[in-house]
């Protein structure tokens, strides 16, 4: 394959040399302009028979008067130079991959493995205790809702004793006073009629002694 | 035609544009090219160098430097991961490679001012800029293919040469061809021609209009990076998954 490339690289520079005077493939404004040498004598009609004889005097001419330097330089111009630099940096590319490979690839790539890892194994062991978690909510819950129904259940208990205690006592009080009130308007009403029975008898004692104040001279 | 010759040899002095010129080395007789070698260095240097620093100390929570290597490094896996399937771990650090060494290469050739220093002949580019490096590249995922097919499925793994019909042997046996010379040419072609559009651009104008040009640049440089290295995590994975 090399010899082949080489060959086609050979055939490419000898033609550019022959045909344009800028083998090196150098690029510049005279590129341009030179090849139009031969090209404008084409349409002068008075010198198409020796055309081709000037071509070629041309032609030779310029290769034989470029100079020495230029010609070293024409065979050296060289795309596809295949020489001891291939294989050296086939092995300059072997020794980067190892050196890259102990520096880089291989420290890193284990680094991150063993964090993606880690990080996987927390992510799991979250995951359990999330269940753990679940259960133990519930187990809270079941327990605030047998505290809350004890509670509710005892509250409720205590206000209907303190509420038939409280009847209890009203309904006596209530007697009570009712007892009290009874006796009292006895005893006012006894107290009234002794007033008066105690009225009756004086009001003749009375009315005797007003009689005899105002009647003195009786 | 002497003194055109002058001027000619003038102005292509003067004219920035050098395509196949190289700062030759001589290495025991062989010919190198010095350019390719000291960017490569340089790139390699910057990779080593910046994964030393960031992932000197990991942290359980990434920050900066680390918190990038670590994206690369997941893209990476991941680009593996679609192309070779589950076993992809092995490979990760030639694919890797693969993806970072071309994409710093390509974007040094953009961003480094290379041109900055001279050198006697050549001039300082990307590595990837160089057929030798994209070839070099090839040549080793070829291996690396070859490599992960045998390893995988022994000898059985040449069973797939003849895997639909035997018709079809030349063109499998072609294709191992065709894989590499493609994927080093996409690459070396697609940098070359990206670094001598903007020098064009900028020698013909030079404000404002490569600015477009350059930031395509970049990004061909780093599709072209992925381009390489999924390529080759695909044909890895091809040959070690088999057609039954």
């Amino acid at each position: 394959m090399a010899n082949m490339i080489m060959a086609s690289s050979k055939a490419l520079i000898t033609c550019s040399s022959t045909i344009l005077p800028t083998p090196k493939l150098k690029l510049s404004p005279v590129q341009l302009s030179f090849p139009k040498l031969p090209l404008s004598n084409v349409p002068k009609p008075h010198q198409l028979l020796s055309l081709p004889n000037s071509i070629s005097v041309i032609l030779a001419a310029s290769l034989a008067m470029a100079p020495p330097s230029l010609a070293a330089e024409i065979e050296k111009a060289a795309l596809f130079d295949f020489n001891l630099t291939l294989p050296i940096i086939a092995a300059e590319f072997l020794l980067l991959m190892v050196a890259l490979d102990k520096i880089y690839f291989t420290p890193l790539g284990k680094f991150m493995d063993e964090r993606d890892a880690a990080i996987r194994e927390k992510l799991s062991s979250v995951k359990d205790t999330s269940g753990e978690v679940k259960q133990l909510e519930a187990q809270a819950a079941a327990i605030m809702r047998a505290a809350r129904a004890e509670i509710s259940a005892a509250l409720n208990k205590m206000k209907k004793e303190t509420q038939l205690e409280v009847e209890q006592k009203l309904a006596e009080g209530r007697k009570k006073v009712e007892a009290e009130l009874q006796e009292a308007l006895a005893s006012l009403e006894k107290q009234k009629e002794d007033t008066i029975r105690a009225l009756d008898s004086q009001i003749a004692a009375l009315s005797d002694e007003i009689v005899k104040k105002v009647l003195p001279a009786r | 035609m002497n003194v055109l010759a002058n001027t000619l040899k003038g102005l292509y002095d003067v004219s920035g544009v050098e395509v196949g010129q190289h700062f030759y080395w001589q290495i025991g007789g062989f010919q190198v090219h010095g350019q390719v070698l000291i960017t490569s260095w340089v790139v390699i240097a910057i990779l080593l160098g910046s994964a030393a620093i960031a992932v000197r100390d990991p942290q359980t929570i990434p920050t900066g430097g680390q918190n990038f290597f670590e994206y690369v490094l997941e893209f990476i896996r991941d680009v593996s991961k679609t192309q070779i399937g589950e076993e992809y771990g092995p490979w990760v650090p030639f694919i890797g490679t693969l993806f970072l060494f071309i994409f710093v290469s390509n974007w040094s050739g953009a961003l480094l001012p290379w041109k900055i220093i001279q050198l006697p002949h050549g001039e300082l580019a990307a590595p990837t800029n160089d057929i030798n490096t994209t070839v070099a590249l090839a040549l080793l995922t070829s291996v690396a293919y070859f490599y992960a097919g045998i390893t995988k499925k022994g000898l059985s793994y040449f069973g797939k040469y003849i895997q639909p019909t035997p018709i079809l042997l030349p063109i499998n046996i072609l294709e191992d061809f065709t894989k590499p010379l493609s994927l080093s040419f996409r690459l070396f072609g697609n940098i070359l021609a990206d670094e001598l559009v903007v020098v064009v651009l900028v020698s013909l104008v030079p404000l404002v209009v490569p600015i477009p040009v350059m930031f395509l640049g970049l990004f061909t440089s780093g599709i072209q990076a992925l381009i390489f290295a999924t390529l080759a995590a695909a044909y890895i994975g091809e040959s070690m998954e088999g057609h039954h």
